[in-house]
């Protein structure tokens, strides 16, 4: 085995080129390769070390989040907090702070779970996934990049260096709302993540995108027909029913199918709501460091 | 007494603190255990002779390299490894030790098992039908002790019967029945177990992670054919314990390891075995309860049956009816009561005694049907436990006449704590009582002052988290007059101390304490004897208070106890020993039938505790806002540590209650043996927990008045969540934990009028 410790993107590349895997936090990989899930790779390249890929820019009219940006850090960073708040919720309730502390966006996305927390909102927020390798780079939307449960369509040579999300416009808003059964230490029941923006008290677009009920976190269709839709209850509820509708749940440990199918409806309408709440300028909390009281259910979203 | 820290706190919040798993001795070989991976079977073939043959491996161990016995109190049906018909998922077929946890890993795959699988008792109902799998093909053969009812699938059964239960229930204004389900849990130590074991010549340490090291120890003995001098048991710092390292599990297996090879073993398990292998599991139970009340509203007969899933093993369950069936009647009083009680074996993890064993379960069981009793008389929940509860001086369900107690105080404390807030639509509030004996057992304690004052006492107690063993220290300086930092406690050493119970039924201080007081009682009496001649005044006189000897009425005539003690060391030394006194039993009226000695109850604990829960009715996700409790343990000794353990009990309650389920598959085998997927509580679910002690001086029972104090307060919380739940949800929820899924599930069957049974 060998581990080769990265201090720039070029080092992880020409590694990888030799057939390293990446390891950022090793939330993923170690404690599944522990547990006999998968199996530890001969060679690691560590990129926790990589300064360049753990920033949050702006670059035009995008945003770029570094795939090397920790849970802890997008909970706290301006501009994750403000422009994209979904990410946010989502790093907030990923774990506890000892996985939020080392675990990666990168890596959350990479590992290609359908109950990761950060991959619904990105996708609402139309995210794509900058790949590199030592010849060149490349984007791939969230939806062509996820081909399964922990399967992805990057070949083994390439990197996530970063996320790239469009500047929300003006009076946009995005929020994700997970059923669990427990405030810390949780995985997501199911999820949803919704983005929204608003004309004055009607929508302008909507987006939606589910956690845990399908193969892979998915987007709901058809919302288009709500552009111009009041954003009220109406609206949330025909979500939901969208929500409903499109997901495809399995039976497990966690909840049954039924179970799951109902709930992702009232994940939907929450997050529909919490979305537009906070598009019309309102705050609604980052459900942060709950032990503390912080990030309580606000009355509002409910 | 004083407030103090605790002397092992700072190792611990530090983390200086050393468990079984930091330990590492020179030469020392890791093992790992072969289980049976199938739930019920017989083995027809088993070859380890490849596994023996792989450099690095030391040790391959079968039934066949053990003495042929069966082990375990009342009913021993228990052999170290498996020797024909395996009957549980974790029966340990073979043991290997090996140079490094890889090499023991790579054995055990090298061994070649056969199990030809054998039709699985997945249930209790399973379990007692016509035509079930005996679990035990030969369980006649057993050589059980006591009075000990058996029958097929049920290993043990006892009842409680008084008075004329079915006139009655045929004279009763009203008459109301319920069956509720409550599925296993488990007791979580956050530490897995760990084992270390060395021989030295003929004797042999065992270090280990065991809340009872002296069933540990007479465990090894009574296994290995070793006398019990020859086998000393060394707790380091116990991570945590909840009942789950009661009894004795693995000692034995390591000890026999180390044996063959001639080298010290080290065994520590994974999180996934810590769920799977130890035979205490907290026990499945369904209760169905049919009660009777007068048109006045108070209880005038009880019907209960009770089966209680006991997995394949007793362990330590035989007294588990006799103790569900005390439960199911509670401490209300009832004229007429018949209440049927079974443990049954199934093909599942045995059962054992995790904190209050089968209390939760019953409690809330019980007290949820008391609610619905309440509803039926149209009183009010609070005022229908006024009216049927015992007090002072009234007979409970076995005839017990009960000294002075604080139920009602528990109750009236607790609900006037909470109040009458003005509740959201989405809130309501939950009350139950419970109730839990108090547990006497033979122990002893040494105790020496040394020749400059200072104090070691030397006691069997363990410490198992509680800090019970820590409010020794504070009793034998109260006894000596001198500060608790002048007391030390060697302790988790069977090579050093008398025998005790261990950190079992929550009897460490009540036992451990009286023998302290009174190992102590003997060195002050000859410091006062010194000081009597040094002040020339009589002995009896003489008052021992910090850190001096003077006589009474006249503290400036007073000696330095350093002095006496420097007197003392110049020959007659100051040591004390003693066994406790032992307390009387209460007598008992009621017909106990297969009477386990679970019915006279020593020192009966009371309390009460009231929830503020939050239901979002939308997914059926709970909330528990706040708790009020109140408890009679009787005199309150460390008001720290006893909080604290009113706040675990009911963190550990509340998981009970909304989150902790052990799911099994078709085959019998837990599907969540892990931390992701069986939920505890965590710190952000905590809830505000207030406490009041009702502080009664209790005689004939523990140290200054004292009683058990650390499995009541795991009795109520589930209850009172239920009953709390029932009111925002439309009725009760019939089965435990009541889960979101199941929650929710049951308001649909509400809203729709459908009164189907809720799926697993």
């Amino acid at each position: 085995m060998t581990l080769t410790i990265a201090t720039s993107i070029d080092d992880v590349l020409a590694a990888m080129a030799n057939g390293a895997r990446p390891i950022a936090g090793g939330t993923d990989l170690v404690v599944g390769a522990r547990q006999g899930k998968v199996t530890m790779p001969t060679d690691l390249v560590a990129i926790d070390r990589v300064t360049e890929l753990a920033t949050v820019s702006k670059d035009g009219d995008s945003i770029r989040i570094g795939a090397g940006v920790t849970h802890a850090q997008l909970l706290t960073n301006d501009v994750v907090v403000n422009e994209l708040t979904s990410v946010a919720d989502a790093a907030a309730l990923v774990g506890s702070p000892a996985t939020r502390n080392v675990g990666t966006i990168g890596g959350n996305v990479m590992n290609g779970s359908p109950a990761m927390d950060t991959g619904a909102p990105l996708m609402v927020l139309g995210a794509s996934a900058e790949l590199q390798t030592s010849s060149g780079s490349r984007e791939v939307t969230l939806a062509d990049l996820w081909t399964g449960p922990s399967q992805t369509s990057a070949n083994t040579d390439e990197l996530c260096t970063a996320l790239v999300i469009p500047q929300p416009a003006p009076s946009s808003g995005s929020a994700y709302i997970r059923l669990e059964y427990r405030r810390a230490m949780e995985i997501a029941v199911v999820g949803a993540a919704a983005a929204l923006t608003l004309d004055g008290d009607s929508i302008s677009s909507v987006r939606v995108a589910l956690t845990a009920v399908a193969p892979t976190i998915i987007e709901v269709d058809g919302l288009d027909s709500l552009v111009g839709a009041p954003a009220n209850d109406e609206t949330f509820e025909a979500i939901a029913a969208a929500a409903r509708e499109q997901a495809r749940p399995i039976s497990d440990l966690r909840a049954s199918d039924r179970y799951r199918r109902h709930t992702i409806g009232v994940m939907a309408r929450r997050a529909a709501h919490a979305a537009s709440v906070r598009a019309s300028g309102q705050i609604v909390p980052v459900p942060v460091n709950r032990a503390f009281g912080v990030g309580e259910n606000p009355e509002n979203i409910r | 007494m004083k407030t103090f820290v605790r002397a092992d706190g700072p190792d611990k919040v530090t983390g200086s603190g050393r468990y079984v798993a930091d330990l590492t001795l020179t030469g020392m070989l890791h093992a790992k255990f072969l289980y049976a991976g199938v739930a019920h079977g017989r083995i027809s073939r088993l070859d380890v002779d490849k596994a023996r043959a792989m450099p690095g491996v030391l040790a391959v161990m079968t039934a066949d390299d053990v003495p042929d016995l069966r082990y375990s109190p009342v009913i021993p049906d228990r052999t170290l490894f498996a020797t024909d018909v395996v009957r549980f998922e974790g029966e340990i077929i073979a043991a290997v030790a090996a140079t490094t946890p890889e090499i023991a890993s790579a054995a055990l795959a090298a061994i070649e098992l056969d199990i030809t699988e054998l039709p699985v008792v997945n249930d209790i109902e399973a379990a007692l039908a016509d035509d079930a799998p005996l679990v035990h093909e030969h369980w006649e053969s057993y050589d059980v002790t006591g009075d000990t009812i058996r029958d097929r699938n049920v290993a043990t059964f006892s009842a409680i019967e008084k008075g004329d239960v079915d006139a009655a229930l045929a004279g009763a204004a009203h008459v109301v029945t319920g069956r509720y389900e409550a599925d296993a849990s488990h007791a979580t130590p956050i530490e897995p177990r760990g084992i270390v074991a060395q021989w030295e010549g003929d004797k042999v340490t065992i270090w280990t992670s065991t809340q009872v090291p002296y069933d540990a120890r007479d465990g090894v003995c009574e296994t290995l054919g070793l006398p019990s001098n020859r086998v000393r048991i060394i707790v380091p710092h116990l991570g945590g314990g909840f009942g789950g390292k009661c009894g004795f599990h693995f000692e034995a297996h390591i000890a026999a390891l180390a044996r063959a090879t001639k080298r010290p073993v080290k065994l520590v398990f994974s999180r996934e075995e810590e769920f799977l292998a130890p035979d205490r599991r907290r026990e499945g139970m369904i209760v169905d309860i049919t009660t009777g009340l007068s048109a006045d509203g108070d209880i005038v007969a009880r019907k209960a049956w009770v089966g209680i899933d006991n997995g394949a093993y007793v362990a330590d369950a035989a007294f588990f009816p006799q103790l569900a069936a005390m439960h199911i009647g509670g401490p209300y009083k009832i004229p007429a009561v018949k209440i049927d009680a079974q443990l049954i074996y199934t093909n599942r993890q045995p059962s054992g005694s995790v904190r209050a064993p089968t209390a939760p379960q019953a409690c809330w069981a019980v007290e949820t049907h008391t609610d619905e009793l309440a509803a039926a008389v149209g009183l009010d929940p609070v005022e229908f436990r006024r009216r049927n509860l015992v007090r002072t001086g009234d007979e409970g369900i076995v005839g017990q006449v009960y000294d002075e107690i604080g139920l009602d105080q528990c109750l009236d404390l607790a609900v006037s704590a909470m109040g009458l807030p003005d509740l959201p639509a989405d809130e309501a509030i939950g009350v139950a009582i419970g109730w839990w004996p108090s547990f006497a057992a033979p122990t002893g304690a040494y105790a020496k002052m040394h020749g400059d004052g200072t104090v070691q006492v030397i006691t069997g107690a363990q410490e198992c988290g509680t800090g019970a063993v820590m409010t020794l220290r504070d009793i034998a300086a109260d006894e000596l007059g001198v500060g608790v930092e002048d007391v030390q406690l060697v302790y988790q050493d069977t090579g050093a101390a008398p025998v005790g119970p261990g950190a079992t039924g929550s009897q460490t201080l009540l036992n451990h304490g009286r023998a302290v007081e009174s190992a102590t009682q003997q060195i002050a009496e000859q410091l006062r004897e010194l000081a009597a001649d040094e002040l020339e005044a009589a002995a009896s006189d003489i008052v021992l208070g910090d850190g001096v000897a003077s006589v009474a009425g006249t503290p400036t005539v007073s000696v330095p106890i350093a002095d006496l003690a420097a007197t003392a060391a110049g020959g007659d030394l100051l040591l004390g020993s003693a066994s406790a006194p032992m307390p009387d039993w209460p007598s008992v009226s009621a017909r106990c039938v297969g009477d386990q000695e679970m019915a006279s109850w020593l020192a009966p604990q009371f309390s009460c505790h009231v929830v503020r829960v939050q239901l979002d009715a939308d997914t059926g996700v709970a909330r528990v806002l706040d708790v009020q409790t109140a408890h009679d343990s009787g005199t309150i000794l460390n008001p720290i540590g006893a909080t604290g353990q009113i706040e675990g009990g009911v963190m550990m309650g509340i998981g009970q209650a909304l989150s902790e389920i052990t799911h099994y598959d078709e085959a019998g085998k837990q599907k969540n043996p892990g931390l992701l997927e069986y939920k505890l509580q965590t710190i952000a679910d905590a809830p505000t927990i207030s406490t009041q002690f009702v502080e009664i001086y209790t005689p004939n029972a523990g140290p200054r008045g004292s009683k058990g104090l650390a499995e009541a307060p795991n009795v109520a919380t589930a209850a009172a969540i239920s009953n709390a739940l029932a009111k925002l949800t439309g009725g009760p929820i019939r089965q435990l934990p009541m889960t979101p899924e199941r929650v929710w599930e049951h308001i649909e069957a509400q809203s729709t009028g459908n009164s189907a049974e809720v799926p697993a």
